[in-house]
C-alpha cells in the first residue's frame, strides 16, 4: 500500500512539472570499447568522428537508428586527445598531450597511415591534467585551450620544454610553457599566446560572429563556474599562467602576488561574462556551443554542458556598454542525460545535438555519446530572452503568458562573488530586491522594475510555476543574470 | 544489434584492434600497437635526456591555507612525450619525440596501463603518478651520445601498422627511423633512412637483461590494519581525487576533522560521523548525502576487510575528535 501511495504522489508531481522537450538517445560505441570521449566532430561530408581518451579515433555515417551505426577504426595512438577537427572524411587533426597532430588516410583504405605534427611548442610536465581543446579560427588555423596541471598529480623530473618554478606553485599549476593560456595556431601551425589566466578551460568555441568563448571549472581562483569572452592579451583570473606572459615581471610569483593583493588582482583581471552558480547550474563547464539557426529551439543562444552533472546550461547573452553579459538557466536537466557532458556538436542539418561525455577520477564514470532531438518544433514554454534595463529586466517568453504575475509571485535576490585562492568562493553581499512594478509590454513580455538595482552583482530570479496561454507549464523556474554593467536610461 | 566494421589487416593500416578495457594491451609480431602515454623512465642516464628540460623540487602548498608549508614535492621519473610500440611478447620499445631516438627496449610483455586507465568498473586510477608500469625484461637502455637537437615531424604506418618515425636536424637533414623485431635473442633491427637519397642503414642492436618488470603491483600488503596502511589504501583507491585531508574543498567533503562531528545531510537530517557512518559512506555512499554535495555521485567501494579497517583508522587519525 505504501508503494502504491508513493506512486500516486510521484505521478501527481510529474503532471505538475514540465515534460522533457527532448528525446535523449545513447549512441553506443563498439562493444568493449571504453567510451571515454575526448572530442567529437562532423567532417564537411557529414561523417561523424570521435576521439577516445585512450587513443583511438572512430568514424561513422550517422543513422537515425542510434544502435545501427557502423563504426570504423580510423586512427589510433593519441595521448589523451581532447580536441578534434574532422577536416575531411580522410583527415583529422587532434590535440593530444604533447602536440597537435594531423592523421591522414592517404590511400583511402579506411584508416590513417600518416601522422604529421601539425603544431607543437607547449610543454608537458608529466601531469595527467594537462589536456588541450581547440576551435577553428575561421582562417585555416585554430585557438587552443592549454590546460593546467593538478596537485592531485605530480611533476616529472624531465619536462617537455622550459620549466618555471613560480608556475609550479599552488593547487592548479603552469610549470611548463603555456599551461593555462589560450594559444592562437595559424594555418601553418605557428603558435602564439592569445590570452592568459585559465584554470581548466575544457573547450573553446568561436561563434558565427567571430567571438571566442570558453568556460572553466569552479576551483582555485574560480568563485563559481564562469563563461569568458576571450580577447587578445587579457588575463582571465587564474594567476599561474602569467609566468608565460612576456609582460609579467620575471622572477615574480603571480600566485603569491595576487594572494597578497586582491585589489591588484581585481584590477588586472577580466571578469566572466556570465557566472553560473556551480551547485544550482553548472559544476564544471565543458565546451560552449552556439545553437545554429536550423535547430528549432533557441537559435543563436549558447549551450554550456556540465562535465560534472546531468545537465546542460542555456545562456542568453547580450551586449551592454560594449561588453557581453547575460543570464543562464537549464537547457536540459536529467531526463536521461548522463553526466560527464563536455563536447557538443549539432548535426549538419541542425536537427540533432550530439553530446560527448567523459568523467575520469571524479565520482562514478559517466561517459559515451548521446543524441538529443526536440520532440516538437515549437520551443518549450520558457524565458526566451532575459535582457537588462536601467532599472531591472525585460523577460520575453517563448509563448503568451496565461496571466501577468503579481509582484508577490516573483523573487529577485542578488549576490557577489570574489575569486581568490580558495577552491570556489561563497556568495556574498546578498540582498533581496523588492519589485516595484511588473509591466506587461505585450502578450509575451514582462518588464520588471527592481529597487536598489546596482551593477556588479549576480541577480537570481525565482519564478512561480507560470503557465502559457495554452496551459503549458514553464520549463525553468530558476535564472541567474550576471549584471557586470547596467545600461543607461533610454 | 550493434554492427562493428573494423578494417583490419589487409584492408587498413590500423593493424591493431581497437583498445578495450583490458589494461595490458598487446600487439602481435606482424601487427604492432602504438601507444602514446606518459612512459616510465627505467633508469636512463640524465645525459640521454639532454634535450629535455629539468624540473625542480617545489615547496609544498596547502590549499586550505592558501600557503606554502614545510616540505617539498618530489618529482617522478617519467618521459612526457615518448611513444611506445609493441610487437607482442617479441619486442616492445620506446621512441622519444624529444631526443628523436630509441630510449629503451624490452621483451616478454608491454605496458600495464592500470595505474592510468584504472578499473573497468568505477574507472578508478590506482596510483598517484598515473604512469603505466613495464611488463617484461628490459634489455636495452640508450647510452649517452653527442647529438644536436632534432625536431620530430611525425610518423607513417605500414599496411601492418609498423611505424616509421620522421625527424629533422637543424641543417634540414631528414631521417626516417624504423624498428623491427629480430630472431636473435634480446635484439631488434634499427633502420635509418635518408628519404632524399633513399639510402638506408640497418643495424642489429643486441642487449642484455638489465631488469625484470611485472607491471603494477595491485596488492596492498597489510599485516595488521593500521593508519599507514590506511593512507596507502586511501591513495590507491583514488579517494584523494574528491576528498581532501587538509580541510580544502573538493568534489566531495573534506575528511579533515570529520570523524566525531555531527554532519548535516542533504535531506536536512543530522548524522554522527562515527565508525558505522564512515563504513556506510564507503560501502554504500549514497545511503546518506552530506549537505552541499550531489546525491548518487560517489560510487560504492568494495574493499577487503583489512583495507577497510585500515582506511577507517586513517580517517579517524585525521580528526582530533572522537564521538561519545
Amino acid at each position: 500500500m505504501k508503494n502504491f501511495a508513493s506512486l500516486i504522489l510521484l505521478t501527481t508531481q510529474l503532471q505538475l512539472l514540465a515534460a522533457s522537450p527532448y528525446l535523449v538517445e545513447d549512441i553506443p560505441l563498439p562493444d568493449n570499447c571504453p567510451p571515454e570521449v575526448g572530442a567529437i566532430d562532423f567532417a564537411p561530408d557529414g561523417t561523424f568522428f570521435v576521439v577516445l581518451r585512450r587513443g583511438d579515433v572512430f568514424r561513422a555515417t550517422p543513422l537515425s537508428d542510434s544502435t545501427e551505426w557502423e563504426w570504423q577504426h580510423f586512427a589510433t595512438g593519441f595521448h589523451n586527445g581532447c580536441g578534434l577537427d574532422a577536416v575531411s572524411r580522410n583527415k583529422v587533426r587532434v590535440t593530444q598531450m604533447a602536440e597537435f597532430t594531423e592523421a591522414t588516410d592517404t590511400d583511402q583504405d579506411g584508416s590513417a597511415d600518416q601522422y604529421r605534427v601539425f603544431a607543437s611548442g607547449w610543454g608537458l610536465s608529466g601531469n595527467y591534467h594537462e589536456t588541450n581543446a581547440i576551435t577553428d579560427d575561421g582562417q585555416g588555423g585554430y585557438y587552443i585551450a592549454v590546460g593546467t596541471a593538478s596537485h592531485n598529480g605530480p611533476t616529472g623530473e624531465y619536462t617537455l620544454g622550459e620549466y618555471s618554478q613560480f608556475g609550479r606553485r599552488g593547487r592548479n599549476f603552469a610549470a611548463v610553457k603555456w599551461k593555462g593560456t589560450t594559444l592562437h595556431c595559424d594555418s601553418k601551425g605557428r603558435l602564439t599566446p592569445f590570452c592568459y589566466g585559465f584554470r581548466m578551460h575544457n573547450g573553446l568555441h568561436r561563434d558565427a560572429n567571430g567571438n571566442l568563448w570558453c568556460g572553466d571549472n569552479q576551483g582555485d581562483w574560480r568563485a563559481t563556474t564562469p563563461l569568458y569572452h576571450l580577447k587578445k592579451n587579457q588575463f582571465y583570473g587564474h594567476p599561474n599562467s602569467l609566468v608565460w606572459d612576456p609582460n609579467w615581471p620575471a622572477e615574480q610569483d603571480p600566485l603569491a602576488t595576487f594572494r597578497a593583493d586582491l585589489a591588484a588582482y581585481n584590477q588586472h583581471r577580466t571578469l566572466p561574462s556570465v557566472q553560473l552558480p556551480h551547485k544550482e547550474m553548472n559544476r564544471s563547464a565543458g565546451e560552449p556551443f552556439v545553437i545554429p539557426n536550423t535547430f528549432p529551439h533557441f537559435p543563436g543562444q549558447m549551450l554550456l554542458p556540465d562535465n560534472n552533472g546531468t545537465r546542460i546550461s542555456r545562456i542568453m547573452l547580450e551586449e551592454v556598454n560594449g561588453q557581453w553579459q547575460g543570464a543562464c538557466t537549464h537547457f536540459l536537466k536529467d531526463s536521461g542525460l548522463r553526466s560527464g557532458n563536455h563536447r557538443l556538436r549539432f548535426s549538419p542539418d541542425g536537427q540533432h545535438l550530439y553530446i560527448g561525455q567523459t568523467v575520469r577520477g571524479w565520482g562514478t564514470p559517466a561517459e559515451g555519446i548521446q543524441r538529443l532531438t526536440p520532440l516538437k518544433n515549437k520551443a518549450p514554454f520558457d524565458i526566451e530572452t532575459f535582457a537588462i534595463t536601467h532599472n531591472g529586466f525585460e523577460l520575453t517568453f517563448t509563448d503568451e503568458l496565461s496571466h501577468t504575475p503579481k509582484v508577490s509571485e516573483l523573487q529577485f535576490n542578488s549576490f557577489t562573488y570574489q575569486s581568490k585562492w580558495t577552491y570556489g568562493s561563497p556568495q556574498e553581499n546578498k540582498s533581496n530586491h523588492a519589485i516595484s512594478d511588473i509591466i506587461r509590454l505585450d502578450a509575451r513580455t514582462l518588464s520588471i522594475h527592481l529597487k536598489d538595482f546596482v551593477p556588479g552583482k549576480v541577480y537570481q530570479l525565482d519564478l512561480p510555476l507560470l503557465e502559457s496561454e495554452s496551459g503549458q507549464p514553464i520549463q525553468n523556474q530558476l535564472f541567474y543574470y550576471t549584471a557586470n554593467h547596467l545600461p543607461g536610461k533610454v | 544489434m550493434l554492427r562493428l566494421l573494423l578494417l583490419l589487416g589487409a584492408t587498413g593500416a590500423c593493424a591493431a584492434a581497437p583498445l578495450t578495457f583490458e589494461t595490458t594491451p598487446l600487439g602481435t609480431l606482424e601487427k604492432p600497437i602504438l601507444l602514446r602515454t606518459y612512459l616510465p623512465d627505467p633508469g636512463l642516464e640524465p645525459t640521454v635526456l639532454a634535450h629535455h628540460h629539468r624540473a625542480a623540487k617545489s615547496p609544498k602548498y596547502n590549499p586550505s591555507k592558501g600557503q606554502d608549508v614545510q616540505g617539498e614535492y618530489d618529482m617522478i621519473k617519467v618521459l612526457p612525450a615518448a611513444i611506445a610500440v609493441n610487437h607482442g611478447p617479441a619486442l616492445s620499445y620506446v621512441f622519444d619525440t624529444v631526443e628523436c631516438r630509441i630510449l629503451y627496449a624490452w621483451q616478454g610483455g608491454f605496458l600495464d596501463m592500470f595505474p592510468y586507465w584504472g578499473e573497468r568498473q568505477g574507472g578508478r586510477r590506482r596510483s598517484f603518478d598515473y604512469v603505466p608500469r613495464l611488463v617484461g625484461n628490459l634489455f636495452y637502455l640508450a647510452k649517452p651520445q653527442e647529438s644536436p637537437k632534432k625536431t620530430f615531424t611525425g610518423y607513417t604506418l605500414s599496411k601492418n601498422g609498423v611505424p616509421t618515425f620522421h625527424y629533422q636536424s637543424d641543417d634540414d637533414l631528414e631521417t626516417h627511423l624504423t624498428v623491427r623485431p629480430s630472431d636473435e635473442p634480446l635484439s631488434f633491427e634499427l633502420t635509418l633512412t635518408n628519404p632524399k637519397t633513399n639510402q638506408s642503414q640497418t643495424q642489429l642492436i643486441t642487449g642484455a637483461v638489465v631488469s625484470r618488470h611485472s607491471g603494477f603491483d595491485r596488492t596492498i600488503k597489510i599485516g595488521q590494519p593500521d593508519i599507514a596502511a590506511g593512507e596507502q589504501v586511501f591513495l590507491a583507491y583514488g579517494c584523494i581525487a574528491c576528498h581532501s585531508t587538509d580541510g580544502s574543498k573538493g568534489h566531495g567533503p573534506t575528511l579533515a576533522q570529520l570523524f566525531g562531528t555531527t554532519r548535516e545531510l542533504e535531506n536536512g537530517n543530522l548524522a554522527l560521523a562515527d565508525e558505522s557512518y564512515l563504513r556506510e559512506s564507503i560501502l554504500e555512499p549514497n545511503a546518506k548525502t552530506a549537505k552541499g554535495f550531489p546525491p548518487n555521485y560517489m560510487p560504492p567501494y568494495q574493499m577487503k576487510d583489512k583495507e577497510l579497517q585500515s582506511v577507517l583508522l586513517y580517517l579517524k587519525s585525521l580528526s582530533s575528535l572522537s564521538p561519545e
